[in-house]
């Protein structure tokens, strides 16, 4: 067969240029995403710069995602200080942190490592970024720079209690950064990095209070004061100097409450503590922040193992639940213990608001919100808009309390500070007259157990004193040798520390060395 | 016609054509020479399509397996990959649900990826599918009617599959569609009924009775296992006697009113329908054919379904003496019904209280919840009747082809395919079953839009009937467009819309849009060379560059070769009266995978955070993905030897091969250290191997007038480890349902995806209570009793922690198959196809909440079996409530063996005489009975279905959940009445 004449070639070329012709296009294989920015085009208005540091606040959300069944990460805060125990054995995570075998691998230990880094990633990005933003409002950007550089600071603050000497990481890294492998930093520069930020945030000229939810002077200056008080525990020890710090730090707040009780205040009722309209006033100087329309409160592994507490019938699953050792050391008439007047509660409504009935058990009141899930005869919003406090005015008096203690016995105002809190709770407290530096000391730490349990701090108290509340004694014990009633399982020296997560090592050849005893 | 110069009358003309048998003419005299060639009788010379072409099947030099038409009818299906588990050696295809339209996994050959997809690439007529996986682990293919399909080929080997060069690293499945022929016109019908009935292996649940003992003695019991709790009163609030009060459920003496089984009453025995009409038809010039079907399949779970609308039509026209041209447009309409996703009735099957009715005389839905202090769950029924979730699938598929004769053997093909694909899942929940929202529902729509516009040409020559060439040269281009939108809201005045108005609804929760669009351009070739009909060569290549990949490495070539030796065509063989057939064939080659999201090599922020700022809902933009400008492809090198025997004329006919493949450079979500602020940056790190074996025998038994009986047997093993990974830390999260802790783990030098947990030894027996005591509680801080679990302590610490873990099994089978049997009395046919599996582990994720916990929901019967101080030899703790402290860990108990026989189908059909379909003027009229998954023999302890996954997937890497039962859709044993009429 042969082709019959030229015009039919012709035709077949006309037919191939046609199809081969109209692919021409050179740029074919280039891609741009359209979903999302990259950060070459970004960062050019102040507009980015409030984006960019509402991804902050949003990761610090971290603690409220979960750790596997029935357990979310804040968990690891609360299992280890004895205090707490479970009423179901689901999650073996969380059994091992009760038993205090935890390790390497438990996945809330890990969880709160690259939470804490993801935040101070983000935070990076905002204070290498926001300051070549022009043309930009100089309050603005300083104010901006302010919460990212608290922000960061808090979340070195929690690394560096937890884990002791932790990669110190200030820029926004990529896969070729040099330090994107770190070793670990000593624990004296990352609280430098720590103290570094919170001044220069102090400075940062954010109001007293903000209701709005955002970092302000109050919290700033009362972190400081909490770190200064750390330093002056262990490891560092850095003693009177630091005691001085602290209680100097945080009088600075106690005296701007004092002349502004309408700013800040304690609350008059531990209700309020836990109430959806009084979120980030008065006596809330930082809270978490929750509402519906983004995430609600993360608090639920509080609630009683299926009871039905709420609107929605027997949901709960009791992961985190005081033991009974702890609820019946409470002094005779401390209101914090009274069921639904304090911290606690020991009977409900049934589905929120229907029939009482006994819980047969104290469980945690603190973070119950009743506006959302019921209350007597009122029917829940079942939108659970509660805050998690991070630094409550009460706080803050405790530490002035301590710390002013340390510097040169007890003064009036340290006892009137803690004396406050007692009061609140309708105790009566001992004459200044019979206290001793030592007999004050133990009275503000007994107060730090009793009034900020289950809000994620005793385990750090624990750490910087080295003590553990004994339930039994009312006393306090070494560290080292306390037996958790949770689990009766005995603190070890290791336990001082978390092991490093052992994924991180692996994954880092050069997070090293593993803590010691893990 | 054709017109040809030849230099004498000695000349010689040979007429070939690919399946027809070869004719040499001599020229003679003669000035017209017509000629007609018959078909080739040989099976060896059946034709295979191979990418761009066809060969016949004793040219390959590749490993190809093939289906044709008739075995496909041989088992209806609502999917192809149903209609093809089983049929070829190598191609593991799972059907892992009993839902309509099931929910299949296809490997060929294993595993090749960890992040990426292990997927084969379909391409129906020329047009690549997409390859990733779609909404709701929906597939492309799924939504192709099988009944449009004639043939189906599998490439497994890397000679095969480099011509689809950076995609056929997980296999290629080439479909090839129903076309018009010329002469008489022809008018089939296809239609079958069948119905759902309860298959084997139904999980045993506790009845009313059983369940209120052992509710009696799990109160009981908690006095032993919390003896303080117990003392200070502290569960007497859950004494059975104060529970039992509700008139509606008991009777005043605390006896149970009903005695509910939720398996019936979750199920229906529904009749489903196919309908499937075609016609076809055509001229020497002008070919046509035109098809509409219709489903309607009823699944065995109330409230499920598929229903498909499908219409095709193709031509095709020799234009030109030089030109021809053709096409192709389907249009599949596909809604289902998956009630059953995320949505735990098949749990709830197993754990609805029997003492409770579906309704109460009110009308209103009876749950556990309504149980003081049970578990606060909705029964099966009630989220059946009160939860819609239904997919609706449109696709349009289309290509158009011209071929052009250029000169004697060369041709030029321009193939431009189009397929648009939408998917639309919506769900709802009325305001009973979302209790804390009111009600929700939430809409979205996925929109895939694909091109491509492939050209190539083709080179035909024989020198001397000695070398034979066949040469393709081609360039292709493809891009796919995706946009998806969604919105869910909550809050509902009433159940009445559904998620039809979404617009009433009080709170809009958020709605969410998202874009991508990924290229390829790619350029390949392939020479087939053979010499004198007995040493054929084959070499391809193809060079791909995909926009996925980093700016450094867009492009990546991928080279194959492969050598056969047609041994039964050498002298010493030819004519051998028991060896028809001899082949040995090798190759070698790399083929690629790309299955990766579009801008993984890109720097990104995301701009999804949200945080509340003054009560109000603030966005923010934050860091999210590392960059990667060295991000490239995923290669795979695969070895493959091949045997093709041929006995006694090719009645016996027997494939072996082995392979060996190796992935390198896998495209994996690499950990880094989280100090970065990233978990992981997409790299290419790791290797992973599998090897294997496959065999398959074609028999043709006997062969007689009155009886034929063909028997087909295959048998597949394959080994996969890993290799390497980007550093020493093991991978988990993959796998399956992730509720507990990890249950699977890829760890190097293991098969990947392994199931990982403790080893549980037994229960600890009143003798051990001492040894027991010592350990550091795992049940709620309470001293560990007689009557607990025993774990395997491996490091002696008498703590059961992470360091207690080990591999405690694998979801992949040792060897699996297919034996299959036909037999032909006269006009009646009967088909048994037996399905098996070896050495393939299951976990039984189900003893989590329904046999290691009691007392909060029912329970399987198995925990009649439990601990006691008399039945101390026992595998299940001593029943107790869970508040007084239970243990439950993925562990060694929940690992069976999952070797199963299954009578996949057996076929009854008869054909009606010649003589009666002339007096009914019909050419074909047969009718067939036949019943699916009929029997299940499992070799250990196990409820439910071991071909399983699970019903959620797991999420995101789902690659690894076979074998994983947590609650399944329960398969059903299908009963089929079916007739095809074609006249």
């Amino acid at each position: 067969m042969k082709i019959k004449n030229i015009s039919s070639a012709a035709k077949r070329f006309w037919l191939l240029l046609f199809v081969v012709g109209q692919m021409g296009c050179t740029e074919f294989l280039t891609e741009v995403a359209p979903s999302n920015l990259t950060p070459e085009s970004f960062y050019t208005i102040p507009d980015h710069a409030e984006a960019a540091i509402a991804s902050v606040y949003a990761d610090l959300r971290f603690m409220g995602n979960g750790a596997g069944i029935f357990s979310t990460n804040w968990q690891l805060l609360e299992a280890m200080t004895g205090t707490s125990t479970t009423e179901t054995a689901q999650n073996s995570d969380l059994n091992n942190l009760y038993g205090l075998v935890h390790d390497g691998n438990t996945i809330h230990i890990r969880n709160y490592y690259i939470g804490l880094y993801r935040v101070i990633a983000q935070a990076n990005q905002v204070i290498d970024k926001v300051p070549a933003i022009t043309p930009m409002d100089a309050a603005q950007k300083k104010r901006i720079l302010g919460e990212a550089q608290f922000l960061r600071a808090s979340a070195y603050f929690t690394a560096v209690q937890l884990w002791g000497d932790v990669p110190l990481i200030t820029k926004p890294q990529t896969a070729s950064s040099e330090d994107f492998s770190p070793s670990r930093a000593s624990v004296e520069s990352v609280y430098k990095l720590i103290v570094d930020d919170l001044v220069s945030a102090e400075a940062a000229g954010l109001p007293w209070m903000d209701a709005s939810g955002r970092v302000n002077s109050a919290a700033i200056k009362a972190q400081l004061a909490k770190v200064y008080l750390t330093m002056a525990g262990f490891p560092l020890k850095k003693g009177a100097s630091h005691y001085k710090l602290a209680a100097d730090k945080a009088f600075e707040v106690i005296t701007y409450a004092n002349s502004n009780p309408n700013v800040i205040n304690l609350f008059t009722n531990y209700y309020d503590v836990h109430r959806e309209n009084t979120k980030n006033k008065l006596e809330h100087l930082f809270m978490l922040q929750y509402n519906a329309s983004v995430a609600q409160n993360p608090m639920g592994n509080f609630f009683p193992n299926f009871k039905p507490v709420t609107f929605s019938g027997p949901g709960g699953t009791g992961s985190s639940v005081p033991t009974s050792a702890f609820y019946n050391s409470y002094e005779t008439g401390d209101l914090r213990a009274k069921n639904q007047d304090g911290y606690f509660y020991t009977s409900y409504f049934t589905n929120g608001s229907g029939a009482p009935f006994e819980l047969g058990a104290p469980y945690v009141f603190k973070h119950f919100n009743q506006t959302a899930n019921g209350s007597a005869g009122m029917p829940g919003t079942r939108n659970n808009n509660l805050n998690v406090p991070q630094i409550r005015y009460a706080e803050v008096l405790l530490t002035y309390a301590e710390a002013q203690n340390e510097v040169g016995g007890p003064t009036q105002a340290a006892y009137d500070a803690v004396k406050r809190i007692r009061d609140r709770a309708q105790l009566t407290t001992p004459a200044l007259a019979s206290l001793s530096a030592n007999s004050f000391r133990e009275l503000v730490w007994k107060e730090r157990w009793y009034e900020l349990c289950y809000e994620q701090i005793t385990w750090f108290d624990m750490v910087r004193l080295r003590k553990a509340f004994n339930e039994n004694t009312k006393g306090f014990d070494e560290f080292v040798g306390h037996t958790n009633l949770s689990s009766n399982q005995k603190l070890q020296q290791k336990h001082l520390l978390l092991p490093l997560p052992i994924p991180e090592m692996q994954n880092n050849p050069n997070l090293k060395p593993q803590n010691p005893g893990y | 016609m054709y017109s040809i110069e030849v230099a004498g009358a000695s000349s010689v003309l040979t007429f070939t054509y690919l399946g027809y048998e070869s004719k040499d003419v001599v020229v003679n005299n003669q000035t017209v020479i017509n000629v007609t060639l018959s078909p080739d009788s040989k099976v060896l010379s059946e034709v295979v399509v191979i990418g761009y072409g066809t060969q016949r099947k004793s040219d390959l030099t590749g490993s190809v397996s093939s289906v044709k038409e008739n075995d496909l009818l041989e088992r209806p299906s609502p999917s192809l990959n149903q209609a093809l588990a089983g049929r070829m050696a190598g191609v593991q295809v799972n059907n892992n649900s009993g839902r309509p339209g099931g929910r299949t996994t296809v490997r060929v050959r294993g595993f090749s990826s960890i992040n990426s997809s292990n997927n084969p690439l379909y391409v129906v007529d020329g047009v690549m599918l997409p390859q990733n996986t779609q909404s709701q682990f929906s597939n492309a293919i799924d939504y192709i009617n099988p009944n449009d399909i004639v043939s189906v080929e599998v490439l497994k080997d890397a000679s095969s599959t480099a011509i689809y060069g950076a995609r056929g690293a997980n296999g290629v499945i080439l479909i090839t569609t129903r076309k018009g022929k010329a002469g008489d016109g022809t008018v089939t019908y296809n239609v079958d009924m069948s119905v759902n009935t309860t298959g084997p292996n139904k999980p045993e649940v506790l009845n009313s009775a059983e369940y209120i003992a052992v509710e009696d003695l799990a109160w009981r019991n908690m006095e032993k296992y919390d003896p303080n709790g117990w003392k200070a009163g502290r569960w007497a609030y859950l004494n059975p006697k104060l529970r039992r009060i509700d008139p509606r459920v008991w009777n005043a003496d605390g006896s149970p009113k009903f005695d509910t089984d939720w398996f019936k009453e979750s199920t229906q025995a529904k009749l489903s329908q196919n309908h499937q009409l075609g016609f076809n038809g055509g001229n020497e010039r002008t070919q046509y054919s035109f098809g509409m079907g219709y489903r309607d399949d009823q699944g065995l779970v109330k409230t499920t379904y598929l229903k498909r609308y499908s219409g095709r039509f193709t031509i095709d026209d020799q234009i030109k003496p030089w030109l021809k041209v053709g096409g192709t447009l389907s249009y599949n309409n596909q809604s289902e019904s998956l009630s059953d996703v995320n949505n735990a009735v098949s749990r709830q099957i197993v754990e609805d209280f029997p003492f409770l009715p579906v309704t109460y005389e009110d009308g209103t839905y009876a749950n556990n919840r309504d149980f003081p202090f049970a578990e606060g769950t909705f029964s099966s029924v009630h989220r059946l009747m009160g939860r819609q979730f239904i997919l609706n699938t449109q696709t349009t598929l289309g290509s158009f082809y011209a071929n052009i004769k250029l000169a004697e053997g060369l041709e030029f093909r321009s193939v431009s395919g189009v397929n648009i694909q939408t998917q639309e899942n919506n769900a709802s929940q009325t305001r009973t079953l979302a209790i804390a929202n009111r009600g929700e529902a939430s809409a979205s729509n996925r929109k895939e839009t694909f091109w491509s516009l492939e050209n190539y040409l083709t080179y035909n020559k024989s020198i001397n009937k000695i070398h034979n060439i066949n040469a393709l040269l081609g360039v292709s281009w493809q891009q796919t467009d995706i946009f998806g939108i969604s919105a869910n809201v909550r809050t509902f005045a009433t159940d009445y819309f559904g998620f039809n108005n979404l617009g009433s609804a009080a709170i809009i929760n958020g709605a969410g849009s998202d874009a991508a669009q990924f290229s390829f351009n790619s350029y390949f070739g392939r020479i087939n060379y053979s010499l004198k009909n007995k040493y054929l060569v084959t070499v391809t290549g193809r060079s791909d560059g995909s926009s996925k990949f980093g700016e450094n490495e867009k492009f990546a070539f991928f080279p194959s070769g492969a050598l056969a030796w047609r041994v039964s065509e050498e002298d010493f063989l030819k004519g051998n009266s028991v060896i028809s057939n001899l082949k040995v064939r090798t190759s070698y080659g790399l083929t690629g995978n790309s299955e990766i999201p579009a801008y993984s090599s890109l720097s990104l922020l995301s701009s999804n955070y949200a945080t509340v700022i003054g009560e109000t809902r603030v966005s923010g933009t934050g860091i999210s993905r590392l960059a990667n400008p060295n991000l490239q492809w995923e290669k795979t090198a695969q070895t493959d030897l091949g045997v093709e025997l041929g006995l006694f004329n090719n009645r016996l006919n027997i494939e072996l091969d082995y392979y060996y493949r190796l992935t390198t450079d896998m495209l994996l979500d690499a950990p880094v250290p989280s100090t970065s602020g990233y978990t992981t940056i997409r790299r290419n790190v790791g290797s992973m191997e599998n090897q294997g074996l496959e065999f398959s025998l074609n028999a043709t038994i006997a062969d007689r007038e009155k009886f034929k009986w063909t028997s087909f047997f295959n048998i597949s093993a394959n080994r996969n480890k890993v290799l390497s990974l980007a550093t020493p830390s093991d991978i988990f999260n993959v796998g399956g349902p992730n509720f507990t802790n990890p249950t699977n783990i890829i760890r190097i030098g293991e098969p990947v995806g392994s199931f990982w947990g403790l080893t549980r030894l037994g229960i600890w027996s009143e003798a051990e209570r001492a040894q027991a005591a010592k350990f550091t509680s795992y049940r709620n801080g309470l001293t560990i009793l007689p009557g607990d679990i025993k774990y395997k302590d491996v490091n002696g610490d008498f703590a059961i922690t992470d360091a207690d873990r080990s591999i405690i099994g694998n979801g992949s089978p040792d060897f699996w198959g297919t034996l299959s049997n036909t037999f032909r009395f006269g006009n009646i046919d009967l088909t048994l196809d037996l399905q098996y599996s070896y050495g393939n582990d299951v976990m039984m994720m189900n003893f989590h909440p329904s046999e290691d916990r009691q007392a909060l929901a029912n329970s399987y019967s198995s925990v009649l079996n439990a601990w006691t101080p008399t039945n101390q030899n026992t595998m299940i703790a001593e029943v107790r409530d869970t508040r007084a402290g239970y243990v439950t860990n993925v562990d060694s108990h929940w690992i069976k063996d999952g070797s199963f026989l299954r009578g996949r189908n057996l076929l009854l059909g008869y054909s009606f005489p010649a003589e009666t379909l002339s007096k009914l003027r019909l050419s074909k009229l047969r009718v067939y009975a036949s019943a699916q998954n009929f029997f299940l023999i499992v070799t250990d302890k196990i409820i439910g279905d071991p071909e399983v996954t699970p019903t959620n997937q797991g999420g995101g890497n789902s690659a690894f959940s076979q074998g994983m039962i947590w609650h399944n859709y329960p398969k059903p044993t299908v009963l089929l009445i079916g007739a095809q009429v074609a006249f």
